[in-house]
């Protein structure tokens, strides 16, 4: 099943083209990995996907980018009501700088979700255990979340994110400032997640890619090179461009 | 090779010296070959002897190259064609290795042969050997230059092994039903030719790895055969 | 070659060790500095803090005070204290001619009927008994009581008389001479007599001016920096506004007073000396100053927040004011103070809307004329009297006090509240 489907994607930033023509479709379920060497588009077009890209006064999106048969880019799509949908994770782990308990229920309650003190507690609950956080700090809800772990800050992020039951998970390089422990739980939450959210993420780590991911796509210079399944790409991909990156003969 | 260099230099050497290595024991398993049929035509037990000390090269040419491969993959983690590269190394090192057992075990019995055997008997052998000895060199060429077309040719030549294998056992059958003497040479002899038509089926082997190693797919179809190996004598 | 290498890497060592040199004694110079300004301040004010008074014998007698037999309260407030006052005076010296009286009588401020007064209020009993009064000197004894008064001037170039002196020092060996704490220079208004004056009007006009130009700085800082920061396209005429901005906080304080003068005073009608206008003109200054510090607070919110609240679906709104504002309020508060103790120091602007004048009540309201601290300097540094000297720098430790407090205040909230984020 195609959950997202882009057609000829065009972003501008002021006169500079930075994505050409991208097409990609995302299946549902399914964690999709964009790779490519730095600048190559691939964080632009993740925050194509949630409309981040509105933040730059600069920045001009031009295509269609369907999610669930309705165009994100259309003047009816609501950003607010899309972002609910569409959660995101960062490249550097942001809390809020307030407690655990006030980190994850911020979305429930912008977004009205909880009626009462004990539903929110159980969205803060069911968010904690689905990130894999629950254990660890169950008893310290009401402490600063910035006082977590760097890896525990991500996956705060990602309890965070899925708070608000979104159907899309994006990822900006989620684990570039994490040490491989930390990375390792987040991958296996990767993993888990992909039950019930679809997964886009952009990830430096080509290996990371082969490992959490179904599908990949390669950018290179604003293009989609190749797109396909992450077997493919990593065990024989058609395009010269992708496998000179993917085994390290770039530049 | 025809790929871009990588960035990172040593990984590049790396990738060169097990393909250099892969292609010196394709050299030594084709030296004996080529020794082993000498020995059999030649009757000469200096090349059967060469044989059975090259086997040793050849067996810790494997060793070698089943470490680099393990090396490769625990610290450079090969993507794309470098995985195929290593991978494949891995199969054709085993497969070159076998093809220097076989040898060898040609050799050993080459040196318990009588000195005289009928000329049509070695002529058959000599015919399916240097079609097999053909087959390695150009096998080891097709990996040399990652031809698929080569290697192709190879893979669709193994038929042609197997006609003259069956043809090569029928005529040792048939010395073995002159005389009861002819026993012993006669199996010896059965022995060798399964172990030449065997050479050529590691070779076949490394074709499949060859055309993996450039393409990456695997060769489709079923391999070609010839007619069904008669084991009885009954014709 | 290792010859060079080793000079070379002696002349880099001298070189960082005279560097430190030079900016150890430009420290040691800023301090030595500091050291003389406070040095001289203290050394010439604390004797203001110090008010000297003289114990004079006074004798409530009904007759003179023009009382009744049995008076009531309202009666003794309405009595004549006048003569009994200056018969306390006169007495001090029997012999005295009528100059001489005239003489004794300027030995005390002319609050000396009042502070009698004072004593019979407290005790009513007091009617047709002597009792010690204590009287505040004149500022010229009390100056010659803090020894900061020339004797030994020829008797036509001081004010105080020879025969003055003398009963003084007669006074003094009596033990009729005392220096307590000077409750007075902060409960008492200005006033022209150097012995009398106070600053209590112009602390409350420091401290109304302050009220009110927090009340309008502020909220219109705060406001103008956010939408600025956070809502306004970045186009030409934001650049501009923002350009103009930061000349605002460049532009002399004067002008700024000239402003007040011209708009708040000629066209506003608004009433003149007051701390209404005071603290209006003080926060066009202090205007600037809290838009620049909000903004650059607001600035110093990691972007990654913003971004974390609004992939959560919130809208820039809230965004705003669940995470950028909070994170961005202990910049701003203390850049306020800052602000507001500039304004607390201003003077110029002030002259200029009026608040020079003389004010000899305390003001209740921002609506009372009043004078302010900085103004109140000013005012006495202008006075010729003696007396003045030590009021002038004991007013600027109060100024000064008042200062460090506020200034501590904007540390404490900067360190109380900052969080850390990530």
């Amino acid at each position: 099943m195609i959950k997202i489907s882009s057609k000829n994607i065009d972003v501008f930033y002021g006169k500079k083209q930075a994505l050409f023509n991208i097409n990609l479709d995302i299946e549902e379920n399914q964690v999709t990995a964009l790779i490519g060497p730095s600048g190559c588009g691939k964080s632009t077009f993740l925050r194509c996907l949630n409309r981040m890209n509105d933040v730059i006064d600069i920045c001009r999106v031009k295509g269609q980018i369907m999610i669930n048969d309705f165009d994100i880019n259309d003047k009816s799509c609501d950003v607010v009501r899309l972002r609910e949908k569409i959660g995101m994770v960062f490249q550097k782990p942001n809390p809020f700088p307030k407690t655990i308990y006030e980190n994850i229920s911020y979305g429930p309650t912008i977004h009205g979700m909880a009626q009462s003190k004990n539903e929110m507690d159980e969205i803060v609950e069911t968010s904690l255990k689905k990130a894999a956080l629950w254990e660890e700090v169950q008893d310290r809800l009401h402490e600063p979340g910035t006082g977590l772990s760097g890896g525990q800050q991500q996956r705060l992020c990602i309890a965070r994110a899925i708070s608000v039951k979104p159907e899309v998970i994006l990822m900006d390089e989620p684990c570039s400032a994490l040490d491989p422990i930390a990375t390792a739980q987040i991958e296996e939450l990767i993993d888990e997640l992909k039950k019930d959210h679809t997964i886009i993420i952009v990830t430096h780590s080509m290996a990371q890619a082969a490992r959490v991911s179904q599908n990949t796509g390669f950018f290179h210079l604003g293009e989609l090179i190749e797109h396909g399944s992450t077997d493919k790409i990593f065990k024989n991909p058609e395009n010269k461009k992708t496998q000179d990156y993917i085994t390290g003969r770039f530049g | 090779m025809t790929e871009a260099p990588h960035t990172v230099k040593s990984y590049e050497e790396e990738l060169k010296n097990l393909n250099s290595n892969i292609i010196k024991m394709g050299g030594f398993c084709e030296k004996s070959l080529g020794n082993a049929i000498q020995a059999i035509t030649t009757r000469n037990s200096d090349n059967a002897e060469s044989v059975i000390k090259d086997d040793e090269k050849i067996d810790k040419f494997e060793t070698l190259i089943e470490q680099q491969v393990v090396n490769l993959i625990a610290l450079r983690q090969p993507m794309a064609i470098d995985l195929r590269e290593t991978v494949t190394a891995l199969k054709i090192s085993s497969d070159l290795e076998r093809i220097g057992d076989l040898a060898k075990n040609i050799s050993k019995r080459t040196l318990l042969l009588n000195e005289n055997l009928p000329k049509n008997l070695v002529d058959a052998i000599i015919r399916v050997s240097s079609d097999v000895q053909k087959q390695l060199k150009s096998i080891l060429d097709a990996y040399l230059e990652r031809s698929s077309a080569m290697a192709i040719n190879v893979w669709e030549s193994d038929e042609q092994i197997d006609d003259l294998t069956n043809f090569c056992m029928q005529e040792v059958i048939k010395y073995l039903k002159e005389n009861e003497k002819n026993l012993s040479d006669g199996t010896h002899l059965l022995f060798v030719t399964k172990n030449i038509e065997r050479i050529g089926d590691h070779t076949t082997n490394i074709a499949e790895q060859v055309y993996y190693l450039v393409k990456g797919e695997y060769l489709e179809g079923d391999r070609p055969k010839g007619t069904e190996p008669i084991v009885t004598g009954e014709k | 070659m290792n010859k060079n290498k080793e000079q070379l890497l002696n002349k880099r060592y001298k070189a960082e060790k005279r560097f430190r040199l030079y900016g150890k004694s430009a420290i040691f110079m800023a301090l030595l500095f500091l050291t003389i300004f406070i040095f001289k301040i203290f050394s010439t004010g604390y004797s203001a803090f110090k008010k000297t008074w003289l114990i004079v014998p006074v004798t409530f007698d009904a007759e003179l005070m023009m009382l009744e037999q049995n008076p009531s309260k309202e009666d003794m407030k309405d009595a004549d204290y006048y003569d009994i006052a200056l018969k306390s005076m006169a007495d001090l010296d029997p012999n005295a001619n009528e100059d001489q009286e005239n003489e004794l009588k300027r030995m005390v401020s002319y609050f000396f009927e009042r502070e009698i007064k004072r004593e019979l209020l407290k005790d009513p009993s007091l009617i047709g008994k002597t009792k010690d009064v204590y009287l505040t000197a004149s500022d010229d004894l009390d100056q010659v009581f803090k020894g900061n008064y020339p004797r030994d001037l020829p008797e036509d170039q001081r004010r105080v008389t020879d025969y003055q002196l003398k009963i003084f020092d007669q006074l003094v060996e009596q033990g009729k001479v005392e220096s307590k704490f000077n409750l007075s220079f902060f409960t008492y208004p200005d006033s022209r007599e150097a012995e009398l004056a106070g600053i209590a009007s112009s602390f409350m006009g420091s401290i109304f001016s302050i009220l009110v130009c927090l009340m309008i700085a502020f909220p219109v800082a705060v406001l103008a920096a956010i939408y600025l920061e956070e809502f306004a396209p970045k186009n030409r005429f934001t650049d501009f506004i923002e350009v103009n901005i930061n000349n605002l906080a460049a532009v002399p304080s004067i002008v700024f007073g000239l402003l007040g003068l011209g708009i708040l005073l000629a066209v506003f009608q608004l009433p003149r000396s007051t701390p209404l206008v005071g603290g209006i003109t003080l926060s066009l200054m202090t205007l600037p100053t809290i838009i620049i510090a909000c903004r650059a607070s607001l600035k110093a919110v990691p972007p990654s927040i913003r971004e974390a609240a609004l992939a959560m679906g919130a809208s820039k709104m809230q965004t705003t004011m669940h995470h950028t504002v909070p994170l961005s309020m202990p910049g701003t508060l203390s850049g306020t103070i800052i602000g507001l103790a500039q304004a607390l120091g201003e003077t110029a602007p002030l002259i200029l809307i009026g608040m020079v004048a003389f004010v000899n009540t305390i003001p209740g309201s921002p609506l009372d004329p009043a004078a302010s601290l900085p103004v109140q300097i000013y005012i006495w540094a202008e006075s010729a009297e003696r007396g003045f000297v030590e009021k002038v720098s004991a007013c600027i430790m109060v100024l000064l006090g008042f200062l460090i407090i506020m200034n501590l205040f904007a540390q404490i909230i900067r360190h109380k509240f900052e969080k850390k984020w990530s």
